[in-house]
């Protein structure tokens, strides 16, 4: 498996690298930082792909044990600007794009764990997987993901 | 979601750059520490023989060779602790087991640097005072040290330094590394708490 096909693979899913690092970084340092990380180890961690699940769910799981793992001088996150990066590219509806960065806003004040939690939820993975990834049980992810949907709502009333 | 591109993550996917990344991961990080130990210990052992060879009194070369035993144990729990830590994020365990994992490097080199270090402070008091006693007096160690209250002023300089400078390494650790496992322990609470 050469380093052009590795590239490749990581360019068709940048946006899950894009996504989870502006979810989890403090700043614009931080982020850089988080990238060179998160693509160092999915990088080392290549050769062992196997190809049994697909490529952005390995991506996925390499990226979450990188982020959650990493040491941060600061946890608190202080930069606004990179969340255009967050939004659809749906230049002609602003509406939209208001409120997916409403969504990530109120995302990124969740805990870690379950910023990992919705995110997966709403790319569209199932209980299960995020079971799996996550290394708790579905009934958990069940409960978690209740509890977190109520706590956007009431971060997305005010 | 369809995300825009970023140019800092764009300048990264090139072979080039690429085969330069260098980790800046928290078990890197302790690797790197151990890896300095073991140079700093090995150095440290080379001189204890040298002392040993070239100073030919058997008290000197009885306290020497414990602490050389000492010394080398040292050398070989950070080398075992370097060989169990695998520095890279692992794409097959779950994100509760490798927060896991990192928990449990950190806490056991924390665990090995106190215990090593608690066999270096009363060498390095008794040590320290032995020389400043020796340059202070202008007497040899032995003419000295033979009076009872110089004696006892060792073991009042001993008890009192060797609490002192092992709370300020739990302080040091604390300082370096008390967020990040602060952190994982969250994490890993907030992952297993069925609520």
């Amino acid at each position: 498996m050469s380093e052009t096909q590795f590239l490749q693979q990581v360019r068709q899913n940048q946006g899950i690298v894009y996504k989870l690092v502006s979810l989890y970084a403090a700043n614009e340092e931080d982020k850089k930082d988080m990238y060179q990380e998160v693509l160092l180890q999915a990088w080392k961690a290549w050769p062992r792909f196997r190809g049994d699940a697909k490529f952005s769910t390995w991506l996925y799981r390499v990226c979450l044990n990188t982020l959650l793992t990493h040491t941060r001088a600061n946890n608190r996150i202080e930069y606004k600007e990179s969340l255009d990066g967050l939004s659809p590219t749906v230049e002609n509806n602003s509406i939209k794009a208001q409120e997916a960065q409403r969504l990530q806003l109120a995302i990124r004040q969740l805990a870690e764990t379950d910023r990992a939690i919705i995110s997966l939820h709403l790319d569209g993975y199932e209980n299960g997987e995020i079971a799996d990834i996550l290394g708790i049980s579905n009934n958990n992810v069940a409960v978690k993901l209740h509890r977190i949907k109520q706590q956007l709502a009431n971060l997305l009333k005010h | 979601m369809t995300t825009a591109g970023d140019a800092d993550f764009e300048a990264l996917l090139k072979p080039a750059k690429l085969s330069k990344l260098q980790s800046n991961g928290t078990l890197q990080k302790i690797r790197k520490n151990l890896r300095l130990n073991i140079y700093w210990g090995a150095l440290v052992c080379l001189l204890y023989v040298f002392i040993i060879c070239r100073y030919p009194l058997w008290q000197v070369q009885g306290a020497l060779v414990i602490v050389l035993a000492f010394s080398l144990w040292a050398i070989y729990s950070a080398w075992a602790e370097y060989k169990k830590i695998g520095p890279d994020i692992s794409d097959s365990n779950s994100l509760l087991d490798e927060l896991k994992r990192h928990q449990r490097s950190l806490q056991n080199w924390i665990a090995v640097q106190k215990r090593v270090a608690l066999f270096i402070y009363p060498i390095s008091a008794a040590g320290g005072f032995m020389l400043g006693g020796f340059i202070g007096s202008g007497k040899p160690v032995a003419v000295f040290m033979s009076k009872p209250i110089v004696l006892i002023a060792l073991v009042v300089v001993t008890v009192i330094l060797v609490p002192l400078c092992h709370l300020l390494a739990k302080w040091m650790f604390k300082l370096s590394f008390g967020k990040c496992l602060d952190k994982l322990g969250q994490n890993i609470q907030a992952l297993e708490a069925e609520k």
